[in-house]
């Protein structure tokens, strides 16, 4: 088999694999959305004409075939709270996640490959201390603490009330920094202390090799090495975590920062669909997670063999 | 080290860089301590910012039972009725009809005729875009939509077994096109409703936004959609709604109608210093522009409120102690007071844990030896709970507890009734137990259910405390914990818990809304989720179930609510106090209550002065 439709073949079953056991848990497991649609005074008749609206009463196999005719006709439905079409939803809540989370996203990643470099070049010296140490710090505290702390700090009377506690009525540059920097701010607190402390690692690993050695005996300049050797013998590890991070800092990820500043993204979306049990908009959102996942792999794999000619 | 030295100053730079454009934009906002114009539009739009703790997910009336789906469709939609604005104790006022309905003297026929002119806003659904004239058969046909399946209506128990021929056209097929005998447009403005028996509550649920007039072509048009696209005929039509906010414009084609002070029960006495008295004459809708922020979270509402992102929040009880300096009545501390307006008021409902009846280890018992002792372990542990700490713990004090299940929103509330019910007696809950033969070693274990959260596990816990003085084992009392409501209901309309504990939100002021939550024949899954069934109690309900408000139907309530306390069937209740606060340069009286959504048509704000430029 080509390696291209070997590929494919292998995207495919994982697709059908984790699209079969979410909804094998969603089913069975996901909150049953009948009581919270229902309202008050229900008779037995009611709920179960509501159980049949929700095509709660078909078998399970059913149920899965018409998800996956949907999902392979990008059908994915109304959601069964608010009756928006999923992919209306899907479409108004991405682009504002992906605003909101990319620039606390990149600063992580990039901060953290530097401060990870620093720690790494000077370790066991007091730079290296001190930023392992804010590492552990930043990774102790509670990602709720700092965005309550933030708002209270940067957007009240109370403090420096810079920017708004809440909210996303951007516009245009000026109004997206606006709403942007607390939550960026925000994320880059929780996460460049676990970031860094992964490239670190990753760094002081590399930096131990004989490579290294060799080129510090040559006398390459120490920046050269850094750039030249480490970090690019580095990137394999990486692109591994800045990959596969985006889905889960995408959906997860923003769940809290949403929540909190009153964004309206998918990770909002998501949460309200778990919590309700609206399985449309869960449905969609694992399959699209899943597909993302899948589209991760290839591009890593193309990305490896990019940095790394060895993988080819 | 000098190309490290390069990319560190240039690392600086970018951050400096940096730094200054988020200051500049920083610098470049300004809190809104008042109403204020938005990016782009007309400095002279007046905005009112209102923060609730809950969102809706769906704008259709027919979706609208719970109260934040109804303060919003409230606004976009007509009702034929609404409370009045300012009048305490409420009443019914007409809104899209012309008067109170004429009801025949049987009380079975009511006329309502609906005032001239409405028009639904203007929509694509409509020909050439334009908004046509509401119609009775809008009303009709809106009300039919509870009855059909396909809609996941919510409001069809306000009427179902009440009108002539809408249950049966249901079980026909709910065919629109077909009439329902009842339920009639007599003329384009002229609605007849036939009832199978007196339901003097009727009036009532024509103001709850379940019975708002939809029109057929907008629903028909967007399907499942009308529920995020609304089209009514309401003082405001909405701009924006996602989980976060709702913003909704003024509609300028509303009816014009002057405000009147007096018709809408305005009381100098408790009103008079919120800026009230110069609505008079003036045309609702007042504010052109409503924007409700949906923040559940406690911490992230008031820090909005207090950065001057809102007008109006119903404050976090944890934040009573810096709010309130006085708790009885609940009175602002002088900070608070220079800039906001407040108002406490009771909740239109109730908390209260019902025991399921329906398990016989805790309800009723063939065996009437039996019977009588689960009764007495039941009146022990309503001896053994202790509502002041309750309260205090929870509620900071100022909820009002009240005996059995007529709360004190309700109009047939009797301030003066005994209160042995709700008040702690040790000596008396070891008694009873001991009289019935119960000890530690026979005592059944109490099964309690509730929603996975913090606050609701340390109620139980607070609970376990309670029943530990009277000798209550803790290994004997359980959590059943679920993670939603959704799942919670779920159990317990199944019978599956043994101590339900729930809040509910009266529908309208009639203390017939909380009796029926105890009327046998509404066992679960209806809202009788005690699975009580007492006789006489069913009896004195279906007997004043048909009569007009009078003393003795009072009577019969209070009657039927000792007969509730007698059996011990509820640890009950506890009406909680909203602490509401808004700026006092704005106008209004806000209400959480049966006014609701209504009083955002009589928001006068100042004109923008501060401004997010």
């Amino acid at each position: 088999m080509p390696r291209v439709m070997r590929t494919v073949w292998q995207a495919l079953l994982l697709i059908l694999g984790v699209t079969f056991v979410s909804f094998l848990l969603m089913v069975w497991f996901g909150p049953d959305q009948t009581y919270t649609l229902i309202g008050k005074n229900a008779s037995a008749e009611q709920i179960a004409e509501l159980r049949h609206e929700l095509g709660y009463d078909r078998p399970f196999l059913a149920r899965y075939a018409d998800f996956l005719v949907d999902l392979s006709t990008l059908d994915l439905g109304a959601s069964n709270s608010s009756g928006e079409r999923v992919s209306r939803l899907l479409a108004r809540s991405t682009p504002i996640t992906l605003a909101l989370m990319l620039p606390g996203f990149l600063l992580g990643n990039l901060l953290g490959v530097a401060l990870g470099l620093a720690a790494a070049q000077r370790r066991g010296q007091w730079t290296d201390r001190l930023i392992s140490g804010l590492s552990v710090v930043g990774m102790s505290i509670s990602f709720l603490v700092i965005i309550i702390a933030l708002q209270v700090l940067l957007s009240t009377p109370y403090g420096l009330n810079l920017f708004p506690v809440r909210g996303w009525q951007v516009s245009d540059l000026p109004s997206y920094l606006l709403y942007v920097t607390v939550p960026t701010i925000a994320l880059l607190l929780v996460t460049l202390g676990y970031n860094t402390r992964f490239y670190r690692a990753v760094f002081v690993e590399e930096i131990g090799k004989d490579h290294i050695r060799t080129a510090q005996a040559f006398g390459t300049a120490p920046a050269v090495i850094l750039w030249k050797h480490v970090l690019k013998n580095s990137l394999v590890p990486i692109i591994t975590r800045v990959l596969f991070s985006i889905p889960l800092v995408v959906i997860s990820g923003s769940l809290l920062i949403e929540t909190y500043f009153g964004v309206p993204g998918i990770g909002k979306v998501t949460f309200e669909a778990i919590t309700n049990g609206d399985q449309p908009v869960l449905k969609a959102v694992v399959a699209l997670t899943a597909v993302a996942f899948v589209l991760i792999q290839l591009a890593a794999d193309i990305l490896y063999r990019l940095v790394d000619p060895r993988l080819a | 080290m000098t190309a490290l030295r390069k990319n560190l100053y240039l690392h600086w730079l970018t951050w400096v860089t940096l730094g200054c454009l988020v200051t500049l934009v920083a610098c470049d906002y300004a809190p809104q301590g008042d109403a204020s114009s938005q990016p782009g539009e007309d400095a002279e739009l007046t905005v009112y910012r209102h923060a609730m703790d809950g969102a809706p997910t769906s704008l259709d009336p027919a979706q609208a039972s719970n109260i934040y789906a109804n303060f919003i469709a409230v606004n976009l939609f007509d009702t034929l009725y609404r409370y009045k604005y300012l009048a305490r104790p409420y009443q019914l006022e007409p809104n899209l009809a012309e008067g109170m309905p004429q009801v025949s003297a049987d009380g079975l026929i009511y006329t309502i005729r609906i005032k001239p002119g409405v028009q639904f806003i203007d929509d694509p659904a409509f020909p050439q875009g334009k908004g046509r004239a509401l119609r009775a058969a809008d009303f009709v046909y809106s009300i039919k939509r509870h009855f059909d399946p396909a809609v996941r209506a919510q409001g069809a128990w306000l009427w179902q077994g009440r009108i002539v021929g809408l249950d049966e056209w249901k079980e026909s097929g709910a065919d629109y096109d077909r009439d329902v005998p009842g339920l009639q447009a007599l003329d384009n403005r002229t609605v007849q409703i036939q009832l199978i028996a007196p339901f003097p509550q009727l009036p009532h649920t024509l103001a709850h936004g379940l019975s708002a007039i939809v029109p057929r072509e907008a629903v028909e048009a967007y399907g499942p959609e009308f529920a995020v696209r609304p089209v009514g005929s309401g003082p405001f039509r909405l701009a924006e709604f996602d989980s976060t906010r709702a913003v909704l414009l003024r509609n300028e084609r509303f009816r014009s109608e002057p405000f009147n002070l007096t018709a809408e029960g305005f009381d100098p006495a408790r009103q008079a210093g919120l800026g009230l008295e110069k609505l008079e004459d003036r045309i609702p809708p007042l504010t052109d522009r409503i924007e409700v922020e949906f923040i559940a979270e406690d911490a992230a509402r008031w820090n909005a409120f207090n950065a001057g992102e809102l007008d109006f929040v119903k404050v976090p009880v944890s934040q009573f102690d810096q709010v309130l300096m006085a708790r009885d009545p609940p009175a602002l501390r002088p900070d608070f007071a220079d800039r906001f307006n407040l108002a406490a008021n009771l909740e239109s409902g109730f908390v209260h844990t019902d025991f399921n009846m329906d398990d016989q280890r805790i309800g009723y018992h063939p065996d009437p030896d039996q019977d009588a002792r689960n009764r007495a372990l039941r009146c022990a542990i309503i001896k053994a709970f202790d509502w002041p700490k309750r309260n205090e713990i929870f509620y900071y004090g100022i909820g009002q507890v009240f005996p059995g299940i007529i709360p004190p929103a309700a109009p047939e509330f009797d301030p003066n009734q005994d209160r042995s019910a709700v008040t702690r007696d040790l000596d008396g809950a070891q008694g009873l137990l001991s009289s019935y033969g119960w000890y530690a070693s026979n005592l059944p274990v109490l099964e309690y259910g509730f929603t996975s959260s913090v606050t609701e596990r340390q109620m139980f816990e607070q609970f376990r405390s309670f029943m530990a003085d009277i000798g209550y084992p803790a290994e004997k009392i359980r959590a059943l914990t679920y993670a939603t409501y959704g799942d919670y209901a779920r159990a317990y309309l199944n019978r599956e818990v043994m101590l339900i504990t729930t809040g509910w939100t009266m529908d309208y002021p009639d203390a017939e809304n909380t009796m029926q939550l105890f009327f046998g024949p509404n066992a679960t899954p209806a809202s009788n989720n005690a699975n009580y069934d007492n006789e006489e109690f069913n009896r004195l309900y279906r007997a004043s179930a048909t009569m007009q408000p009078s003393p003795l139907r009072t009577a019969m309530y209070r009657n039927m609510n000792d007969i509730v306390i007698d059996d011990c069937a509820t640890i009950s209740g506890i009406s909680r106090r909203l602490i509401l606060l808004w700026r006092r340069e704005h106008s209004l009286l806000p209400d959480r209550s049966f006014v609701g959504g209504y009083f955002f048509r009589f928001v006068d704000v100042r004109p923008a002065a501060g401004s997010r430029k």
